[in-house]
């Protein structure tokens, strides 16, 4: 249970819905490079998969 | 759409959040507000409700003005209450309400034809609701005129919440993060993440839920049923938590923090935990100006259950005009009622001398409702703003960090008959060690209960029962 609540923890950490990592994982995800390289995953997956234009489901459902 | 467009970026939430950042405080409401504004009409324009849309800007114009009349227990708020009802009933229930009425009659002559939704009136509805009825009760302060525009047209959340409070907000406005860094780097990444979910991981299951229609549906093999709902179950929330990571993320990067939405509610090992995970701010709203002013669960045991039931089917309601949504209100309304009575009935002796520890079936049945087998309930062992692991190893309830605006009120809400749901140091009934198997099963169940719900959501209800019948029996 433990592993699953940092496992929780980390994944909130990576998503910027948690500002501090959690206790135990390793320094250098907190640096600025490290976000940059984040970011850039994920604005490659976003190219990826963009273009679908589906509307989102709660506006004006 | 909105979020994931160019111009909500480079058009409002970039240039609106270093402007905020650079203006003098005195004018930071004004920068919300005017922003808020051109975000209504540009989007009104392109997107939703054309130049009747933009044109009911009116509504936050008037809404400001005759909110500046409101005191507590004055006649006046509850008038401001009536005509924000009236107004989502006009826009959103117009055609569904008279098409009820004139039902007998084989058509409907009062059908509005031109109908059209204002932008997130959904949503705005919600503000405006909650600032009446806390001003009569005197719970949310006057403010300025200017602070009170940039709450209701503050455009981050305006469309889609995540549904704010104005005593809450205001200090926040006056006084907004001075950490850029942080609450830029924060914020980036959470509108990342939120794009990426919605992109990656939303709009790719469109391709499963597209066929939950009644000709699909028909002629699909039974296995592959499931698989649609399911899909339809994680592509809502994905597609609304991607949603709410964007709003959020984007009310950061003006050095504010709004209320969180999700925490993980497909994890929960009940109903009631669900509803309390899912659409948070949702949740919070309909037991703060539904469920307590119905009478909350300090009436009489059958009362509480028709409370619960009113307020599930107003929250069906309001997600959409059409029977379909009423009866996935009443859906959930019936779980948690079925919960309730579990839980009450746990807690009287004859259950916890008869309740079998060892039966796993069992145990996983009364995990389903959120209870153990036996014990007397204990209290969290977690201080105010501490780890979110108690000592047992459990996830604490509650999380002081994730519920900005939470509320502590001694009212309850309708999971719990001990009166403790807002208490940040809540009691969990019965919380206790727990084989992982029964832990297992209860999340089965749960998962399987609420994405069951999903058809009445995703399907009118023909087509919803349709699949029922071919899902059970062929």
């Amino acid at each position: 249970m433990k592993i699953l609540a940092w496992a929780e923890m980390f994944c909130e950490y990576l998503g910027g819905s948690r500002d501090e990592l959690p206790p135990g994982a390793p320094a250098f995800l907190a640096t600025w490079w490290f976000a940059g390289l984040w970011w850039g995953l994920l604005a490659v997956t976003i190219l990826l998969f963009c273009g679908q234009t589906s509307k989102f489901i709660y506006i004006d459902f | 759409m909105i979020f994931n467009t160019f111009a909500y970026f480079a058009l409002f939430l970039v240039p609106a959040a270093i402007v905020f950042r650079l203006v003098r405080p005195a004018f930071q409401p004004w920068t919300c507000l005017l922003f808020g504004a051109g975000f209504f009409v540009y989007f009104s324009l392109t997107q939703v409700g054309g130049a009747p849309g933009a044109f009911c800007l009116a509504i936050f114009i008037w809404e400001s003005i005759f909110s500046r009349f409101y005191r507590p227990r004055s006649w006046i708020c509850l008038v401001g209450i009536a005509q924000t009802i009236l107004f989502l009933v006009i826009f959103k229930y117009w055609n569904f309400f008279t098409g009820l009425v004139c039902a007998p009659l084989g058509r409907n002559p009062l059908f509005w034809r031109g109908a059209f939704l204002p932008l997130g009136i959904s949503f705005f509805t919600f503000e405006f609701i909650h600032y009446a009825v806390d001003r009569y009760r005197g719970t949310a302060p006057r403010g300025k005129f200017g602070e009170y525009l940039a709450f209701i047209l503050f455009f981050p959340t305006m469309v889609a919440g995540p549904i704010k409070r104005y005593q809450d907000f205001r200090p926040k406005l006056i006084h907004p993060s001075l950490a850029w860094e942080t609450d830029w780097r924060q914020g980036i990444t959470r509108i990342l993440a939120g794009l990426a979910k919605k992109f990656a991981v939303a709009d790719l299951l469109t391709a499963l839920t597209d066929h939950l229609n009644h000709a699909d549906i028909a002629k699909a093999a039974r296995w592959v049923l499931p698989i649609w709902l399911l899909a339809y179950g994680m592509k809502i929330y994905a597609d609304f938590s991607a949603y709410s990571d964007i709003a959020i993320g984007s009310a950061r990067l003006f050095g504010l923090r709004v209320p969180e939405n999700f925490d993980w509610p497909y994890l929960r090992t009940n109903i009631a935990q669900f509803w309390k995970h899912w659409h948070m701010s949702l949740y919070r709203w309909l037991v703060d100006y539904v469920f307590i002013p119905l009478g909350g669960s300090r009436t009489s045991p059958p009362r509480v259950y028709v409370n619960v039931l009113i307020t599930m089917l107003l929250s069906g309601l309001w997600h959409g005009a059409g029977l379909n949504f009423v009866v996935w209100g009443l859906w959930h309304g019936m779980l948690l009622c079925a919960y309730r009575l579990w839980s009450n009935w746990r807690q009287t002796p004859l259950a916890s001398a008869t309740v079998p520890g060892p039966a796993l079936i069992t145990v996983a049945g009364l995990r389903m409702t959120g209870l153990e087998p036996v014990g007397p309930p204990r209290p969290l062992p977690v201080p105010a703003a501490c780890p979110q692991l108690c000592a047992a190893g459990e996830v604490a309830e509650t999380r002081t960090v994730r519920r900005p605006n939470a509320q502590v009120t001694e009212e309850a809400g309708w999971d719990n008959p001990k009166h403790q749901v807002f208490s940040e140091h809540r009691q969990v009934p019965g919380e206790g060690p727990v084989s992982w198997c029964a832990k297992l099963a209860a999340w089965g169940l749960t998962f399987v209960l609420v994405n069951l719900g999903w058809a009445f959501f995703c399907m009118d209800l023909p087509t919803s029962l349709f699949f029922f019948r071919r899902l059970f029996l062929g």
